[in-house]
């Protein structure tokens, strides 16, 4: 594999293999909460040009400034026409874009560590299902992957260019999440330890302007963006004062609060009721004979000791942060995950180049396709099949299809009443079941939000009113109530003025 | 004098009444309407809901259920009677599991039929005077089914002499008319219809779906009554 036509060759599947996975039916999954929100603040930047960083929620500003070209391209300048698919298309295109940064690894990888790495993260169903979200996350590795790979070319070709693709790199991490901090405190310490445990010279010391360049680029880049381009200075400092938050939600014990081997666990093993099995092991095992790989001395060929133990150290200190961090949802998974990919990357390589018997060498193949296989094949069924499924590890407090119903149904009514799409919709919930109606219902101009009824005005002449299903009983004798399904054991009620109802109906009978 | 002041006044006042109410009409007759703008409040973002997985979470229960009464001589008709039904070949389950008396919510007592309108036969082995009917389809998790339609006949295949004696079914999307019963949350009270004496050997139970997925699920129908004859 190390021949370079079967390198590209295989290179080249994997990249078509992440395309198809990623970009295909995006617009299949009902938008998450998360989604929808990212989504809307990306409206305010669309549409009125206007972007503040909020050091409480919502993250950096990296993916709503990516947005941009695309929602041009796609529908304008107006939030109303923009659709799920030209958003997940930004997280997608990154996704694939993971692979191709592999190839910047070459001399710290050999090119059957980078073909294994490329085919893990284009199958992974872990890596496939949140390239398809719009949240910050894949971002987040494209950039890390990116200082990673800069970095490492910097070690090469000690050039100012790849000093300041590294800064790059590392100013949009800083502009993506708060999180980052995590990786960049392992790989500071992964690279302190990698030294330690490597006698390969690091080369000549680096002009220390470069430094600078680093530093430059890097500050750089995240105060454009933090400061909206000028527009805001204060997001800069916003965005140091933001991790006093994050830093008190890390540690709350809280609704996302779960036990350290939580990550580990979901992506040994996993079984939801009747569901599927699913399981990552493959490339948990993988990793550990990559890790064993990464301090094996005669397996040195076409790969840097320095680069595979920076990795090891790495993936080993930010999955024990991650892990130790009470706070958990699956998509914090990916940073540190990308690292595991990398050493089952290298774990294969080792295995594939270790056995140079013909039998022994064929067994290996066969059992690294078939893994490879049932890898894509978990991926197909967790983006194609149970994508709003609780069965699903990845599918977390995730908007039911049913919502997609309620939609329906208010579109619906809106053709019989004569405001059309300014038709004025009321709707009462509680905080947490508000979400992802702004998003759905960004088509209609008249659409209020409020968590008491009281606080809402008379309801009995209001066309729609959405409301938890706790609020609002007396609508009974003036509007036809239906059940629609917001999450898993959460249920919005819709309110429907009973003459436009009958008005429908007449439609159905 | 004091009268013809009492006069005067009384004229003035019915003149000025009248002239503001005409002052008034003309105000509201000589300018277009406006639309009230209504200053309506953004959405609070609270951050990632919770993540639900439990089997048996806290059910959302109305006021528990008052006692139902019934002829003397009721019994349960339909423990282990023969089950058929739209979906021949069930996602999970067997549809013996309609009759089979286990009414647990967990996994494995449970039939999984298939999405879109579906519907499961219970066969009475004799025509009885039917006094209740309990339905749960799935209660482990607060869901709403659509389109439940409870219908009884004589005829094993529904052609003939059907009467419907529940239909929830508020915008005839399943096809079989519009239904006036309410759509209800699944609980492990099941939900208790009252077929009011109806004469029926067959009984056919449709729906299409629920609130968390496309799928239709029965873990037990009860059917309760008397000999017809009696």
């Amino acid at each position: 594999m190390n021949k370079k036509p079967a390198f590209y060759g295989l290179f080249l599947l994997a990249v078509c293999a992440a395309i198809l996975f990623r970009a295909v039916r995006l617009d299949l999954r009902p938008m998450h909460h998360d989604e929808a929100n990212q989504a809307v603040k990306f409206g305010d930047l669309l549409e009125r040009g206007e972007y503040r960083y909020d050091p409480i929620e919502h993250h950096g500003p990296t993916l709503y400034y990516f947005s941009l070209p695309f929602a041009w391209i796609g529908s304008g300048k107006s939030f109303a026409a923009l659709d799920e698919v030209t958003l997940r298309l930004v997280p997608a295109l990154l996704g694939v874009g993971i692979v191709l940064l592999l190839l910047l690894l070459k001399d710290g990888f050999s090119r059957s560590a980078i073909v294994f790495s490329g085919i893990f993260v284009a199958v992974s169903p872990l890596m496939v299902f949140y390239s398809r979200f719009y949240i910050q996350e894949t971002l987040l590795v494209f950039f890390l992957l990116g200082a990673i790979a800069a970095s490492w070319r910097y070690h090469v070709d000690r050039t100012w260019g790849w000093a300041a693709a590294t800064g790059l790199f590392i100013g949009l991490m800083y502009a993506t999440k708060e999180t980052c901090f995590i990786a960049f405190g392992a790989l500071f310490v992964g690279l302190l330890l990698a030294r330690i445990f490597t006698k390969e010279s690091i080369g000549e010391k680096p002009p220390i302007s470069h430094a600078f360049i680093l530093l430059g680029s890097a500050f750089l880049v995240a105060f454009l963006l933090f400061s909206s381009f000028f527009q805001n200075p204060k997001g800069i400092v916003d965005s140091v004062l933001s991790f006093q938050s994050y830093f008190g939600k890390a540690g709350e014990v809280g609704f996302h609060s779960y036990p350290w081997p939580y990550y580990l666990k979901m992506l040994t093993f996993s079984r939801y009721g009747n569901g599927p099995v699913w399981s990552e092991a493959l490339i948990l095992v993988l990793a550990i004979v990559g890790c064993v790989a990464a301090f094996y001395p005669r397996f040195q060929k076409d790969s840097s000791p320095l680069f595979m133990r920076f990795i090891f150290f790495f993936t080993l200190l930010a999955t024990a942060v991650y892990s130790l961090i009470p706070y958990k949802t699956p998509w914090n998974m990916l940073p540190f995950f990308i690292g595991i990919i990398l050493l089952a990357g290298n774990g294969a390589a080792f295995l594939f180049e270790r056995c140079k018997y013909l039998v022994l060498r064929s067994a290996v193949t066969l059992i690294l396709c078939a893994g490879i296989f049932h890898l894509g094949i978990q991926s197909h069924a967790a983006n194609f099949r149970y994508y709003a499924d609780s069965r699903n590890p990845y599918v977390y407090a995730h908007t039911s299809t049913d919502f997609l119903n309620l939609v329906q149904r208010v579109e619906d009514i809106a053709r019989y009443h004569p405001d059309r799409k300014d038709m004025l919709i009321k709707v009462i919930t509680h905080p947490d079941e508000a979400w992802p109606l702004p998003w759905y219902l960004r088509g209609f101009t008249r659409v209020g939000y409020w968590q008491e009824a009281e606080k809402a005005g008379a309801l009995k002449d209001i066309p729609v009113v959405i409301s938890s299903i706790d609020k609002t009983a007396e609508l009974s004798q003036t509007h036809q109530g239906e059940f629609f399904g917001l999450r898993p054991e959460v249920l919005l009620n819709v309110h429907i003025r009973k003459d436009l109802w009958e008005k429908f109906l007449e439609s159905r009978r | 004098m004091i009268k013809r002041m009492f006069w005067g006044m009384l004229i003035l006042s019915i003149l000025v009444f009248f002239v503001w109410d005409v002052g008034i009409a003309f105000q509201d007759n000589g300018q277009e309407k406006v639309v009230l703008e209504l200053k309506l409040p953004k959405p609070l973002f609270v951050g990632t809901p919770k993540n639900i997985r439990s089997p048996n979470l806290e059910r959302i229960t109305g006021k528990k259920r008052g006692p139902f009464y019934v002829p003397p001589g009721t019994e349960m008709l339909s423990l282990n009677k023969p089950v058929t039904g739209s979906d021949t070949a069930p996602v999970i389950g067997e549809l013996e599991f309609v009759t089979d008396g286990e009414k647990s919510g967990e996994e494995g007592y449970f039939v999984e039929l298939g999405p879109m309108v579906q519907w499961v036969q219970i066969d009475l082995e004799d025509t009885y005077s039917l006094s209740a009917i309990l339905i749960w389809h799935y209660h482990s998790q607060a869901r709403v089914y659509r389109d439940v339609i409870v219908q009884v006949s004589e005829d094993p295949d529904f052609i003939t002499d059907v009467k419907t004696i529940f239909n929830n079914d508020h915008d005839n999307s399943a096809g079989l008319g519009i239904g006036k019963d309410k759509e209800y949350i699944e609980t492990n009270d099941g939900r208790l219809i009252d077929p009011r004496g109806v004469k029926a050997r067959y009984m056919r139970f449709f729906s299409r779906g629920n609130t968390s997925n496309e799928m239709n699920h029965y873990v037990e129908v009860e059917v309760y009554g008397t000999p017809a004859n009696e």
